[in-house]
């Protein structure tokens, strides 16, 4: 991964400490943390300006549950890939809202690093390095095209 | 007095002095507790020419207010006209016709009446009687509507009551999910909290026991996923679990030396259960990470989860230096273990497996061993 260019993520979630946190974990993965955003009006402000390439998105935000929209326009508007990493999984559309896919907290340090590293993988190459870790569920439009066959059962 | 009275009251004398008191149908007719009149069908407007005494008793007008007039004086404002119609074109055709009508007595008072109506015929065919008996159902008529009353009544009470508990179930469906939420979400918070500390303590003990914490934390977090994942949130699958457990421990552990060998026999155990056999696995598993594989030693991990003589049997067992090692095992975990052994009502003993070590946790399926 080094000869690559490492990923720009965006943090859009609400809890501050939550936040810190994943910001260590996306640096030791070899990730770039571009900015942290806690409403969806500074989500779509920072989405457009700096254009990451994935976005971790909790669905309650700071102005109530509009992570789902903010997932959607930024795969739509922002050309980057969102993840949705929320508590309430079984609340998601079935779509995913254009998101890649999902991390049901409370998730483990390891098993955000893994969905991670996976994440860089497909972006980098367009095809998944093999089925995704356990804790993160692939959405069925992305597992498509990452050329994932054998969905694991939404665990 | 009406118009056709004096005709009315004639051919009724005529009728009667045809059928003197010797005839017994006359008789019966007379006398019967039933009430009947009988019209004369060749004058235009079919006036009653005979009344019985239960008639006049019936409707509570005298004889000479009934003979000469249509049957239709008995008919009032609650009438219904389509009723009335039927009799009308039964007559009209010379047809039997049975109704249940609403009258009216001469005071006023409704009176719900079973009417048959009937046609006599001469030798040749010609109509020139009608009969009509007449039975006063108002009492079963009452009982009929109050019981479609009662039953609208019960209709609306159990459609009131199915949405009330549809509205309860609601709620507290939606508080379920809140809750369940809110539970996740702190969870997520403290091990953030966790980590977040363990990342900036330079002391390598206070760093270890807060990675010690976290690893609590996750195994309690892991089942609160799993149990709000199934359908079930009553029962708890103890192999999916130790899946996701063995997977994370050994992961996190940055160990990639160690691998994991799982035999997993798909176990419920009640939800209330979960998390102090969760907290009491991952006990076990962390020691083994820990302590099996000092100096970068690469092993394997069987853990296997099956059913044996009424209890779940749960062994963890390493390949690793067994008792042997110079590194004391921490006080606290072990002290975790005893009382969450105590709690679960589970035998929980270790042994020297040559190489490595074996536990072996038996539970109790129903609180028994």
């Amino acid at each position: 991964m080094s000869d690559h260019t490492p990923l720009n993520v965006l943090i859009v979630e609400d809890e501050v400490l939550l936040a810190a946190e994943l910001s260590y974990l996306i640096a030791e993965v070899g990730c770039h943390d571009v900015g942290h955003a806690m409403s969806s009006e500074e989500a779509m402000a920072l989405a457009t300006s700096l254009r990451p390439d994935l976005a971790l998105v909790d669905v309650h935000l700071r102005d109530g549950p509009t992570g789902i929209d903010v997932a959607r326009r930024i795969s739509s508007d922002c050309g980057g890939v969102a993840l949705f990493m929320t508590a309430n999984v079984k609340r998601l559309p079935d779509d995913m809202a254009g998101a890649c896919g999902v991390i049901g907290k409370p998730y483990s340090e390891h098993g955000v690093k893994t969905a991670l590293t996976f994440l860089t993988a497909c972006l980098r190459d367009g095809v998944a390095p093999g089925r995704p870790p356990a804790g993160f569920q692939l959405a069925p439009a992305w597992a498509e095209r990452w050329g994932v066959r054998e969905l694991p059962l939404s665990a | 007095m009406p118009d056709d009275y004096q005709t009315s009251l004639d051919a009724g004398a005529a009728l009667a002095a045809a059928h003197g008191a010797d005839d017994p149908f006359a008789a019966a007719i007379r006398a019967t507790r039933m009430p009947m009149i009988v019209t004369d069908a060749r004058q235009a407007e079919h006036p009653i020419i005979f009344a019985n005494d239960a008639f006049v008793a019936m409707t509570g007008y005298e004889r000479d207010e009934i003979i000469g007039r249509n049957c239709r004086f008995l008919q009032g404002a609650q009438t219904d006209p389509e009723v009335v119609a039927r009799v009308r074109d039964a007559v009209e055709t010379g047809q039997d016709v049975a109704v249940d009508i609403l009258n009216y007595r001469k005071d006023g008072a409704p009176f719900w009446n079973a009417l048959y109506v009937s046609p006599v015929r001469d030798a040749a065919g010609e109509i020139t009687y009608f009969f009509g008996s007449q039975l006063d159902i108002t009492g079963r008529k009452r009982a009929e509507l109050a019981l479609l009353e009662r039953r609208d009544d019960l209709q609306a009470a159990i459609e009131t009551a199915t949405a009330d508990l549809q509205h309860a179930l609601e709620q507290k469906t939606a508080l379920l999910h809140e809750v369940d939420h809110r539970v996740k979400n702190n969870l997520q918070l403290i091990s953030s909290l966790l980590l977040l500390q363990a990342r900036r303590t330079p002391d390598p003990t206070v760093r270890s026991a807060l990675r010690g914490m976290l690893e609590r934390v996750n195994a309690v977090a892991t089942v609160h996923r799993r149990l709000f994942q199934s359908e079930d949130v009553e029962r708890f699958d103890v192999a999916a679990f130790i899946r996701d457990l063995v997977s994370d421990a050994i992961g996190s552990s940055g160990r990639s030396d160690i691998t994991a060998d799982l035999d997993l026999e798909r176990v419920d155990v009640p939800a209330d259960k979960a998390a102090p056999l969760a907290l009491l696995f991952s006990e076990l598993l962390g020691n083994a990470i820990r302590h099996a594989f000092p100096d970068g030693r690469a092993g394997v991990i069987k853990v296997s989860v099956r059913r044996e003589n009424g209890c779940f049997r749960i062994e963890i067992a390493d390949d690793g230096v067994g008792v042997a090692t110079d590194e004391p095992r921490p006080g606290f975990g072990q002290t975790i273990i005893r009382l969450l052994c105590e709690q679960l009502r589970a035998e929980c003993e270790t042994a020297d497996a040559r190489p490595g070590l074996r536990t072996v946790i038996r539970l109790p399926v129903n609180g028994k061993h």
